[in-house]
């Protein structure tokens, strides 16, 4: 289910920290979730790829403290607007999903 | 441990050197940050630790390459329409050369020369509709996440129709050097000729580019296959 949420949980976590690099990004997500995203780390790298190729992140290197050469990923306008949709969506179904698991009554038992 | 990690990610990536280099560094970062927030004092415990929290290499591999892929089938759309339109400058360029030096093909090869004209144009219109058919439909596609039977298929559709486009215009380049030929023939040797051999070079080069990238996108996708086959 995470899976398919990745875009958007990677998005948002960037929306929330500003410009960041991917570990960074990864202990955002850990911290805002409570740790109930358990993922191999290693799969958000292939996800901020992909995002960055279709233009909702853009990314830059520097170098760090450490010396060591860092890609620091940051939200475009058009991620931005994206992650506003998918937040939308999101809170329609869980609304939905709500609303329907709220509504459930036990059965009466027609004897 | 953490190099030896980095080491066998790094050949994992080695269908793409460039994307390799990067996502060595972009990992090494990681790893070691990990290690350093890591509270045991233990530093091959902590090592081991980032490693397994990280992900397995070939997995990681795997997803890179659907990534890549993608990004290369989007390069070669656009390269199939510059390629395109490149050879049509160079067309363009020694057709109005052929004119400023007056230059024609001789009256008992004009029927000849009339007929690969014809072929010329529709296989070269052709290559372009297709071209920019197959750019938009690629450009249009989403980056999937995994390498799933529907993007395959979108993949493969797309392979086809680069295929096409690249036959198409290595027909109206085959056509074109027909012409040219026929044209210098009926013409006396002069260092005008240079011109005209010159823009061949200019389109059969275009070709070779284009077919450079239709096997490129063949062999990422063989090797993004097999990286899937763990």
């Amino acid at each position: 289910m995470l899976k398919g949420h990745l875009d958007m949980i990677v998005l948002a976590a960037l929306s929330a920290a500003g410009p960041a690099h991917g570990y960074a990004i990864i202990e955002q997500i850990k911290r805002r979730s409570d740790g109930a995203f358990d993922l191999p780390e290693g799969t958000i790298y292939p996800a901020l790829h992909r995002l960055e190729q279709a233009g909702l992140l853009k990314s830059s290197w520097m170098t760090a403290d450490s010396g060591r050469r860092r890609r620091v990923y940051t939200l475009t306008r058009t991620g931005n607007r994206a992650l506003i949709e998918r937040r939308a969506v999101w809170k329609q179904f869980s609304d939905a999903i709500g609303g329907l698991l709220g509504a459930t009554r036990p059965r009466e038992n027609p004897a | 441990m953490i190099p030896d990690y980095l080491e066998r990610l790094e050949r994992e990536l080695n269908f793409d050197r460039l994307l390799a280099r990067n996502v060595r560094q972009e990992v090494e970062d990681h790893l070691w940050e990990a290690v350093a927030a890591d509270t045991t004092v233990n530093m091959l415990a902590a090592q081991q630790r980032a490693i397994a929290s990280f992900g397995d290499a070939r997995a990681i591999a795997a997803q890179f390459a659907t990534v890549s892929l993608a990004k290369h089938s989007r390069r070669a759309g656009a390269t199939s329409v510059l390629v395109i339109a490149s050879v049509f400058v160079a067309m363009k360029a020694r057709i109005a050369w052929y004119a400023a030096a007056q230059w024609a093909i001789s009256d008992d090869m004009r029927a000849v020369g009339g007929l690969v004209a014809q072929i010329d144009r529709y296989a070269f219109w052709l290559s372009v509709i297709i071209g920019l058919g197959g750019w938009a439909y690629i450009v249009s596609r989403r980056i999937p996440a995994a390498f799933h039977s529907g993007y395959r298929r979108q993949l493969r559709c797309f392979f086809l129709l680069c295929c096409a486009a690249a036959a198409a215009l290595v027909v109206s380049v085959i056509s074109d050097g027909v012409l040219t030929a026929l044209l210098l023939l009926g013409t006396e040797s002069s260092a005008g000729f240079l011109v005209a051999i010159f823009s061949m070079a200019i389109e059969i080069g275009c070709v070779g580019i284009l077919v450079f990238h239709i096997r490129g996108i063949t062999l990422r996708m063989a090797s993004t296959a097999a990286l899937l086959n763990m």
